[in-house]
């Protein structure tokens, strides 16, 4: 075991995998001899060669196309959009083309490609910088959805995205690069180092899709969540004294539902939160799903925590970021309290 | 206010609509045998011209001239021209059956068989071809039996999409044909990856496809180009300028500017303009292309200049926006006429032959279609079960979808 | 539609529930202020429930037998426009705790129909909602799966809402049985009395004394011919409005007087704390049969009483018992109980303990018997004591002793009136 941050996790995930699988390469712009932007492939380059990390284009329409055409020869490409927020150019190859070849070729082809990329607030990046747009490409069948919240599940769950047959979008919350955030921007930054889960098996493991973590398990109430918000809601709940059942998603297509109702019938009262905006955001999902499989056990209405239906402002971080104010008003709605 | 000045704006228009006298002076010709052949490893910004001029083989006469000329033995010619034929009397056939309600929709690639078949045959059965849903000579020069191809029309039990695509997008694994999209031009940027993989890989194998002109104008046109520029992709890159998409004339791809095939060097690549109803002028382009890409000298950007004599579909009627005898004004005339008048010229082959081998064809076309109905029709016989519709979204079905799939059994009683 | 929602007032110090008894208005009744609306029942006493306003019954919470908790609401009534401003406030203690009882509509077996169609009909009126039942999801399934029609709750929540607290104590709507078909009512070979009211308590408490309590029981018979002529001649020569005296009177003072000597014999036993609560004062419990059931009145600092206050103590709370308007401090207290059924007592018993007392002291039947007398057979009157200890607390030496002093009283009754010799 070694003390890793999420990125080193990261990196040793995809460290292990180009050396046990020749078959897979790396693209992106700036990932190859630079190491990516946020040093994620740092020093891969150098150990495997230009032609298994690729440097590409600043064209994220032609890198997932090509790495839908390489996938089909027989490569199994992990292609980096640099930001989550420039993944758009890419839309119509994700879910026109990534998302349907299984189907449409009834299994003669598929396409086992990984598409990571960087998401999601708290680091005063403004609109381009600090999109959370997972639950878009939720909608779109035949794609699967991934997000760790912890450099351990980051490492498991990206070897298990390549290795997986069916195209899977990466997100990766960059404020967690570094540390857990619990929603408090004048505390000084926590690092991985301190925290459980950095600790990191150096070797090849792998963490299942389609399971959620039970951060803390709890009898008052559920709160479904993922991505930076699984320490924001943890904060907010226990700085309440609350008995708070805490579940990390990680997994987002395929979902667990399994773990939320379990959890929903056990507590009766549930709090959904992403960093997402609110209208039509995956919350939007969880709580259908909630109200379809556990309304008879509900104490009280589902409340959400999200982003506001705004554009990502950049002077407005703090109000817009979803912090520990707004869980602690939903879970004070839910449970019912003065 | 009147405008008397010419507006700054242009909007570009065909040079004849319907009840116009059609007009193909815009086309840009060369005389059969003028255009010179370079060699394979020639740099692209050496050979610029040859993606202005027209590569042709086969004059007016029906002779073969110039340094294009292939030398093909009759019989593989001859074998061009079962295939063309064969892909034509498929197309008919499944016309009319489209019009007699047999099947939902058809395209037809009429005029444009000489694209796919020479082309098909200029290439390596290990080439991977990423065609568009006009390339259906291409599924024929592969050995696609015809059977496979009108039961996916069908949709019906033996159908290799499992119900899940509309007629003519096929795919074939074993035929290392890619499944067709939809979507215009996303297979264009597709070829070039998995040509990049073949180079990864060390493998000569070479990747080819082909999108209309109209589809050119797609950022996946840039895409493709630009990547197969960077990598020096092995990759054909075929750009069928058949003049029309659906009512879109070709100047709104650009083609009134600059040649389509001009875009390959504004990439650094080669770009040819060949005459697409010229059956030895594409073999020869074709395999010059090929044998630069093997060789490790880059893609080829190749514009085939031919027409869409048919409807862009069987839900499109040219007659409302072009002229409606425009096709016998084509100057380039049309490709199975032309070899078949080429191979007798050489004397390989005969019109009694022609007829013969259209009567062959045409009872090989009747006998798929019987075999194929009795896999399912649109009105009778077994169809597919729905539950297929929830299969291969993923490798494995989710939970969520076999919920589904419980709940459309429930819906249907 | 202004309302006022009328809650279950605490009916003595720290009463936590009462059980209705009988509903004197049902819903759509116009009310006057002060109208006896319902009957309830604490440990012991019946008490009526004037309305706190005047208006239209709206609705009510509870059928007979359903303990309702202190606190939570009984009854809702449209007091109409503006009158909202004078319906008083309900006082956390309020006065209802003094209101005679009245007797208790008895509900014994009934012929025909079950017992439960004699009740008052179950209200079927709205929820303070107009139209709606405002109910989370999880108390609709609660209510569902109790068989509790959630239009006959009242919601204590915002806006009405029903909350889970608003169910609990709330029974079962009665599932209609074959007998109410009229074809059926000939003559029924069963007849069911609930086990409510007073019958329920004396139930849960005889369970529970006998379940907790280890009896230990001691029989002696006394020579009360001493005692019969004591008590024949303070009859001859009682005061005009005394009453006629029993045994029972001279009883309750010698036991006063031995318990000073038995002082463990006088104990409450506090189960919750552990503790044994030892009383200097003497509060005895009279044993009372009434058409309701046995009930226990008090006669409080029995040790302080002269005989004759005694005799007419017990008279008159055994005649509050009787009528059923016994109040909850006379029926309360005691720290020793004494049970006597007279000419139907027998020659031995054994009486349960009225917990968390340690003793009873049952009288049985005096009779004549031929026994040994100053050495010779005699006729003699001769009454048994049967009596049962709290042998946790009670060992049978102590027990023994004290019955044997109480006999030497009773049989030599004049020493019952010299007071005992105070140490300095």
């Amino acid at each position: 075991m070694a003390k890793m941050n999420m990125i080193q996790a990261l990196n040793s995930a995809m460290d292990i995998m180009l050396k046990e699988d020749p078959s897979v390469v790396l693209m992106g712009e700036d990932i190859g001899y630079f190491g990516g932007v946020f040093r994620a492939t740092e020093g891969l380059q150098r150990k495997y060669g230009e032609h298994r990390v690729i440097d590409t284009p600043i064209a994220e329409g032609g890198i997932v196309a090509t790495a839908i055409g390489m996938s089909v020869n027989g490569l199994r490409p992990v292609a980096e959009i640099q930001f989550a927020d420039y993944i758009y150019p890419g839309f119509d190859q994700i879910c026109s083309e990534l998302a349907r070849i299984r189907y449409r070729s009834a299994g003669e082809f598929f396409a086992p490609v990984t598409i990571r990329t960087p998401c999601g607030g708290g680091i005063r990046g403004g609109q381009t910088h600090s999109q959370s747009p997972e639950g878009i490409f939720t909608h779109v069948s035949g794609i699967k959805v991934v997000m760790p919240s912890n450099p351990y599940d980051a490492k498991g769950l990206l070897i298990t995205s390549i290795e997986d047959d069916d195209p899977v979008i990466f997100f990766e919350p960059k404020r967690l690069y570094n540390g857990p955030f619990d929603g408090d921007p004048n505390k000084p930054a926590v690092p991985w180092s301190s925290h459980p889960k950095g600790e990191v098996d150096e070797g090849y493991y792998k963490v299942p899709l389609g399971k959620a973590d039970i951060v803390r398990g709890g009898a008052d109430v559920t709160v479904i969540t993922y991505g930076t918000m699984v320490f924001v809601a943890a904060a907010a709940a226990a700085a309440m004294n609350l008995d708070a059942e805490i579940i990390d998603l990680r997994s987002l297509v395929p979902l667990d539902v399994d773990a939320i109702c379990s959890s929903v019938r056990k507590t009766g009262r549930c709090v959904v939160a992403h960093e997402a905006t609110r209208f039509s955001g995956f919350g939007a999902e969880i709580l259908s799903i909630v109200q379809e499989e556990c309304f008879w056990d509900l104490e009280a209405p589902i409340q959400r925590v999200t982003g506001w239906d705004t554009p990502y402002p950049h002077a407005f971080e703090w109000e817009y970021f979803p912090g520990q104010a707004r869980v602690a008003m939903a879970l004070k709605a839910v449970l019912e309290l003065a | 206010m009147r405008m008397n000045k010419r507006s700054r704006l242009h909007l570009p228009s065909p040079p004849a609509r319907p009840g116009e006298a059609p007009d193909f002076s815009y086309v840009q010709l060369s005389p059969a045998g003028a255009v010179p052949r370079p060699d394979v490893n020639a740099r692209a910004r050496d050979i610029g011209s040859l993606s202005l001029t027209l590569v042709r083989v086969l004059d007016d006469a029906g002779e073969a001239v110039g340094p294009w000329h292939p030398h093909l033995d009759p019989a593989e010619l001859q074998i061009g021209l079962r295939h063309m034929l064969l892909t034509r009397l498929f197309d008919d056939r499944m016309q009319r059956n489209q019009r007699a309600g047999k099947i939902s929709f058809y395209i037809r690639s009429l005029g444009e068989e000489a694209v796919s078949v020479a082309q098909g045959m200029a290439l390596r059965p290990g080439d991977m071809l990423f065609p568009s849903y006009r390339n259906q000579g291409l599924q024929i020069t592969r050995g696609i039996a015809l059977v496979d191809l009108m039961c996916q029309l069908l949709s019906n039990t033996r159908d290799m999409c499992k119900g899940r695509q509309l007629p003519v997008m096929y795919h074939s694994r074993a035929g290392n044909i890619f499944s067709i999209s939809g979507n215009l031009a996303t297979q264009f940027p597709q070829a070039v990856g998995w040509a990049m993989a073949a180079a990864i890989k060390g493998e000569d194998h070479l990747a080819a496809s082909w999108i209309g002109e109209g589809s050119s104008a797609e950022a996946d046109f840039h895409h493709a180009l630009l990547f197969a520029s960077v990598y020096q992709a092995p990759v054909i890159l075929n750009v069928v300028n058949n003049q029309w998409a659906i009512s879109t004339f070709q100047g709104y791809a650009g083609g009134e500017q600059r040649s389509f095939a001009a875009r390959g060097p504004g990439y650094g690549i080669a770009g040819i303009r060949v005459d697409g109803n010229d059956f030895l002028a594409v073999y020869a382009v074709t395999q010059w292309a090929a044998e630069r890409a093997r060789t490790g000298a880059g893609p080829t950007l190749i514009e085939l200049v031919t027409y869409r004599v048919a409807a862009h579909s069987t839900s499109d009627d040219p007659a409302r926006y072009r002229a409606k005898n425009d096709q016998e004004h084509w100057p380039l005339g049309d490709p199975i006429q032309r070899l078949k008048q080429h191979l007798i010229r050489i004397g390989e082959w005969s019109e009694a032959r022609h007829v013969a081998l259209t009567a062959e064809l045409e009872a090989l076309v009747a006998s798929s279609w019987k075999e194929a109905a009795s896999f399912g029709t649109m009105t009778e016989g077994p169809r597919l079960n729905a539950d297929l519709m929830f299969e291969d979204v993923f490798k494995e079905m989710p939970e969520h979808l076999q919920k589904q799939r419980a709940l459309m059994r429930a819906e249907r009683g | 539609m202004s309302q006022y929602i009328f809650k279950m007032p605490d009916l003595g110090e720290g009463t936590v529930d009462a059980e209705i008894v009988a509903w004197h208005t049902k819903p759509g009744d116009a009310v006057s202020e002060d109208q006896l609306i319902v009957e309830v029942m604490t440990d012991k006493a019946a008490v009526e429930v004037p309305a706190p306003v005047s208006g239209r019954v709206v609705s009510i919470t509870g059928a007979p037998g359903d303990k309702v908790a202190v606190g939570s609401p009984l009854i809702v009534f449209d007091i109409g426009d503006g009158a909202a401003a004078h319906a008083p406030p309900q006082a956390p203690n309020s006065t209802i705790a003094k209101a005679p009882a009245v007797p208790v509509a008895a509900v014994s077996a009934v012929a025909s129909a079950p017992a439960v169609a004699s009740a008052p009909a179950i209200a079927s009126a709205p929820a303070a909602h107009p139209g709606r039942v405002m109910a989370s999801p999880a108390n609709r399934r609660r209510a569902r799966e109790a068989g509790i029609d959630l239009s006959t709750v009242v919601g204590s929540g915002p806006g009405g809402r029903i909350l889970r607290d608003d169910l609990a104590g709330r029974t079962p709507q009665p599932v209609p049985t074959r007998s109410d078909h009229p074809a059926a009512r000939a003559v029924p070979e069963t007849s069911e009395i609930k086990v409510i009211g007073l019958r329920r308590l004396i139930a849960e408490r005889m369970s529970e004394a006998k379940r907790n309590i280890p009896h230990f029981a001691y029989v002696e018979e006394v020579d009360v011919t001493e005692l019969e002529a004591l008590r024949q001649q303070l009859n001859l020569s009682r005061p005009a409005d005394a009453a006629n005296l029993t045994f029972l009177p001279l009883v309750v003072m010698a036991l006063t007087r031995v318990l000073e000597s038995f002082p463990q014999c006088n104990v409450l036993y506090d189960a919750a704390r552990g503790v044994l609560v030892r009383h200097r004062a003497v509060h005895v419990g009279i044993a009372t049969q009434t058409p309701d059931g046995l009930k226990v009145p008090v006669v409080s600092n029995a040790q302080s009483l002269g005989l004759w206050e005694a005799a007419a103590e017990i008279r008159r709370l055994a005649e509050r018992a009787r009528s059923n308007k016994a109040s909850r401090d006379e029926l309360t207290g005691s720290t020793i109980t004494v049970t006597s059924l007279g000419k139907l007592g027998g020659i031995a018993s054994t009486p349960i303990i009225n917990a968390p007392e340690v003793a009873i002291i049952g009288l049985n039947k005096a009779t004549l018997r031929p026994v040994v007398y100053q050495d010779a057979v005699a006729v003699r009157l001769v009454m048994n004591l049967s009596s049962s200890f709290d042998h946790r607390f009670v060992d049978g030496y102590d027990a023994a002793a004290m019955i044997q002093a109480l006999k030497e009283l009773l049989e030599h009754p004049a020493m019952i009136f010299i007071p005992k010799v105070r140490s300095p």
